[in-house]
């Protein structure tokens, strides 16, 4: 019932073009979980305060929950799930996996995705900059340290 | 394609810095492609919605439900007076699905509604008009229990939810013949377990097969009890499937058995599939935080610094219903006093109704809260005979074969052994000028014999697959701490196999063995004992089936058999020829691990436990004299879980246990502005962030004890227990006084500092 609300969106999504009719007023969120049915990406607060949500827009980490669909009109935008396609697992979950740096995993798509637009924009950072990078996505288990050493560890190898 | 999985983790108990195996479950976590509560959807799922109460305290007049039931999209509508309505609860029986006459604070579930999407589940809430009547209400925990307060409950008259008094030796003649003794007023307020991922149940009702609840569970079997009470339904009908789950920490023993019970309602009513989905917004205002508690605690001592004896009065803060706050007040009032060697305490406890959020549980049970005082008060002691609070606690702290004031018997124990590690790692004789530092100590039963006297242990099941894999079959919920991987790797160690090769079961409480829970740091001692006996169940059966296969008896190396002439036997294979020769049956190991009774009497003296963890933390933190700002420098954690199964995991349980530990000491706790939660947002109610937190330093003294499987113990609990004394001690020795009100702001210690408060 609310169709004359609703706009032609179009996006790159994960590397591929993509075209919906949306709301522009929903969240970027509650798109891509419910209309694209990308459900990687976790939904923990709808308010911007956890970082659950975060993805990729234009290489930079947004909490999506936060994020306009208009907003995204022209953009790119990136997930977790184009992390792991065809097979091979992104050198950041490697680590994470090998650091012990997920434990109920709830934050881990977030911290990933935050970890991820921190490497493409700072390749070599230090422990500072990784804390400062990851400071708006809340994890309740791990204390951070291992999350730390993860994306550090994956720094040097990729 | 196939993901890569982590075969190249060691299966031997991981010894090894940075090495540990680790269940294949976090390859889908790490990917995205675990499916949580919130992410379920069924084929014709409907949204519920709940309306809750806007006044702390009301009768309810009328409930008028016509324009909701009205409007499109809408498919059910429930309201107390409309339900059978039976009470349920945890400890107590104080709860309805939804209130009938009375709410008794703000967020107390008023009616329900499933429709076919969100915002018309949400406009449908709105349509329902409530005409109350507001009652007085009281908010103070004390107060509550003054004469003439506002009452909550007719059936617990003075809002007394429970309360024990209890003497042990003659608490007068120690304190009167002590040298010294101090006293002490201790707050601390609700804490929020704060899981990230919010509460969320898919309830399908099945004429054939009954209630299935799509919700991720700590305790799943004990939730299944309430729920079939509650539903009127039998136990068999009801089944607990779940999804991974976003988190625990107590906080989802029980979870939020309103949603569970009213999305069920809501099914049952609508004849559809029904998703109940907290907000953040209602986790902190309708979920279950751990009890705030005031301690008034003291203690006497000999000037050597012997302990005599300790008295507390301790009132905790129920909130309208009880959960597990009497289990919890218990266990906040008593548990401490067993670290030391105390020969007489004198405590009494009260839990209070107040018009504010129900409570439940959070890690550590309390545990935690009192070692806020009893720590602090072990510094101020120290501190007024001029002894070293290291010494002190030395002195006094239990050792193998004692018997503890309340009847703990002391097994295997490296407390003493963690004490001096971890103040040895701190610097504790070299301490830095301007620097404060302080220590504190703990200990947490590993599982309760106590807690349903029938039922005391664990089960579990080892099923040698065709394929040759083994499957575990076990009611314990992995949640990310480790359990899973642990059982993984006990099982492996009994079967002489790779931990890749063994899967963990424990899905559906329909299916998995019964298990009390991921409660009371029980899963590592209690379950894995039960998994280490089928394991080893397992092993033997395969034996005899193999050494008939083979006609001659068999050993076992690297998961293959041998056979004394040589032959090479593959599990597969003896699995197969098992199956052929039992038409069908697997090779099954059974484990049931039943601990001996406790010699627990009525006043509550006795063994509670088949093993004990022991944990001495120390704390360097610097106070800026200017703003009474608190750093924490560093933290080591020193603990005694017996063997350490899995570093890797166990160093993570140490980390965020600590974080945690350090949350609740400086920032962390409700507030309240007339019973409505001033602080309901993870921005009001801040979480340590990746900023926030100091270098910490897991030590593990690895104690073994055979009470645990492969002398292991448990560690998820105890790991949040000393942050809280530790770094209160610390605090007060750089700022150079007390506080004993947390979280310790800086705001409070800039205040005490400029001498509004008592100096030491």
């Amino acid at each position: 019932m609310n169709n004359l609300k609703k706009q032609v969106l179009i996006f790159q999504l994960n590397g591929e073009p993509m075209g919906i009719l949306a709301d522009p007023a929903e969240s970027l969120l509650t798109i891509l979980r419910e209309k694209l049915g990308l459900y990687g990406t976790k939904a923990g607060c709808g308010k911007g305060e956890c970082g659950a949500c975060t993805v990729l827009l234009d290489d930079r980490a947004v909490n999506s929950c936060l994020v306009p669909a208009g907003k995204v009109q022209g953009r790119k935008v990136e997930t977790i799930e184009n992390l792991s396609q065809g097979g091979k697992v992104h050198p950041i979950q490697e680590e994470f996996v090998e650091k012990g740096a997920v434990q109920c995993g709830f934050c881990s798509p977030g911290m990933v995705m935050s970890a991820h637009a921190l490497l493409k924009e700072n390749p070599q950072p230090n422990p500072e900059q990784v804390r400062v990078a990851i400071s708006g996505n809340l994890c309740r288990c791990s204390g951070y340290k291992q999350i730390e050493e993860a994306i550090l560890s994956a720094a040097e190898k990729m | 394609m196939i993901l890569k999985t982590p075969e190249k983790n060691t299966h031997q108990y991981g010894k090894v810095e940075g090495t540990g195996y680790q269940s294949p479950e976090v390859w889908s976590k790490v990917t995205g492609k675990a499916v949580y509560g919130i992410d379920l959807a069924m084929p014709g799922m409907l949204h519920g919605k709940i309306l809750r109460s806007p006044h702390p305290h009301a009768r309810i007049k009328k409930v008028d439900t016509t324009a909701a039931k009205a409007l499109p999209g809408v498919r059910a509508v429930l309201t107390g007076a409309e339900l059978e309505n039976r009470p349920f609860g945890i400890a107590v029986e104080d709860e309805l699905p939804l209130a009938v006459d009375s709410v008794r604070y703000i967020g107390d579930e008023v009616a329900a509604v499933a429709a076919v999407d969100l915002r018309t589940a949400e406009r449908a809430i709105k349509a329902i008009k409530v005409e109350y009547e507001e009652l007085p209400a009281v908010y103070d925990p004390s107060e509550a229990l003054q004469v003439g307060a506002p009452q909550l409950h007719d059936n617990f008259p003075g809002n007394v939810a429970w309360q024990r008094e209890m003497e042990r030796g003659s608490s007068d003649a120690v304190f009167a013949g002590a040298d010294l003794v101090v006293e002490e007023n201790f707050t601390i307020p609700a804490i929020n377990a704060t899981y990230l991922e919010p509460i969320a149940c898919v309830a399908v009702d099945d004429p054939y097969t009954g209630i299935t609840l799509h919700t991720a569970l700590q305790s799943p079997d004990a939730v299944r009890n309430i729920v079939a009470k509650a539903l009127n339904y039998p136990l068999s009908k009801v089944n607990i499937n779940g999804p991974v789950m976003g988190g625990g920490f107590g906080g989802r023993v029980y979870g939020n058995l309103k949603v569970y019970i009213l999305s069920a309602l809501l099914a049952i009513n609508s004849g559809s599939p029904v998703k109940i989905q907290l907000t953040r917004e209602e986790e902190f205002t309708a979920g279950r935080p751990m009890i705030a508690a005031a301690i008034k605690m003291k203690m006497a001592v000999k000037s050597d610094g012997t302990i005599l004896g300790r008295e507390a009065d301790i009132i905790t803060d129920n909130g309208a219903y009880s959960g597990q706050a009497p289990w919890v007040s218990k266990t906040l009032s008593e548990r401490n006093d067993s670290v030391y060697r105390i020969p007489s305490i004198k405590t009494r406890v009260r839990l209070a109704y107040t018009n504010k959020i129900p409570t439940g549980q959070y890690r550590a049970y309390g545990n935690q809260a009192a070692n806020f005082a009893a720590e602090s008060l072990i510094d101020m002691a120290a501190k007024k005979l001029g002894l070293d609070p290291l010494e002190m606690r030395l002195k006094n702290c239990v050792r193998e074969g004692d018997i503890t004031v309340h009847g703990l018997k002391i097994g295997k124990c490296g407390l003493s052994e963690c004490l001096q590690a971890a103040a040895r790692e701190i610097g504790w004789d070299h301490k830095k000028t301007g620097r404060g530092y302080g220590l504190s100590v703990a200990i947490h039963a590993n599982g309760s014999l106590v807690f349903d006297k029938k039922f005391r242990g664990a089960s579990a099941l080892a099923r040698l697959e065709l394929d040759g894999r083994v499957t575990l079959f076990s009611g314990e919920q992995d949640y990310g701490q480790g359990t899973h991987a642990a059982f993984a790797q006990i099982a492996a160690r009994a079967l002489d196999v790779n931990p890749s090769q063994v899967t963990v079961e424990s899905k559906e409480t329909k299916t998995a063995p019964f298990s009390t829970g991921a409660l009371a740091m029980r899963q590592t001692t209690v379950g894995g004992k039960a998994i280490q006996l089928a394991a080893e169940d397992l092993r033997e059966k395969i034996f005899k089936a193999a050494a008939e296969l083979a006609g001659e008896p068999v050993t076992m190396g690297n998961g293959v058999l041998y056979s004394i002439t040589g032959q090479n036997l593959e599990l597969a294979e003896i699995a197969y020829h098992y199956h052929n020769t039992t038409s069908g049956l697997s090779l099954t190991g059974e484990g049931k691990f039943v601990p001996e009774e406790s010699d627990y009497d009525e006043s509550g003296y006795g063994n509670i436990s088949v093993a004990y963890s022991y944990a001495a933390h120390a704390v360097e933190v610097e106070v800026d004299k200017t703003t009474g700002a608190l750093t924490i420098n560093r933290l080591v954690a020193a603990h005694d879980s017996g063997r350490i199964v899995n570093h890797l995991t166990s160093r993570g349980q140490v980390y965020g246990g600590v974080a945690q530990g350090i949350g609740m000491s400086c920032f962390e706790g409700y507030l309240f502005d007339e019973g409505r939660v001033a602080n309901a947002s993870l921005v009001d109610y801040k979480i340590p962030t990746a900023l926030d937190l100091p270098e910490i330093k897991p030590l593990f003294i690895e104690v073994e004890d055979p009470a645990g499987p492969y002398g292991s113990k448990g560690l998820g609990e105890i790991v949040m227990v000393p942050v809280l004394g530790a770094v209160a001690n610390a605090a007060a020795d750089a700022a150079g006084v007390w506080i004993t009100d947390l979280p310790l702001t800086a705001e409070k210690i800039y205040q005490a500092m400029a001498g509004w408060e008592c100096e030491i």
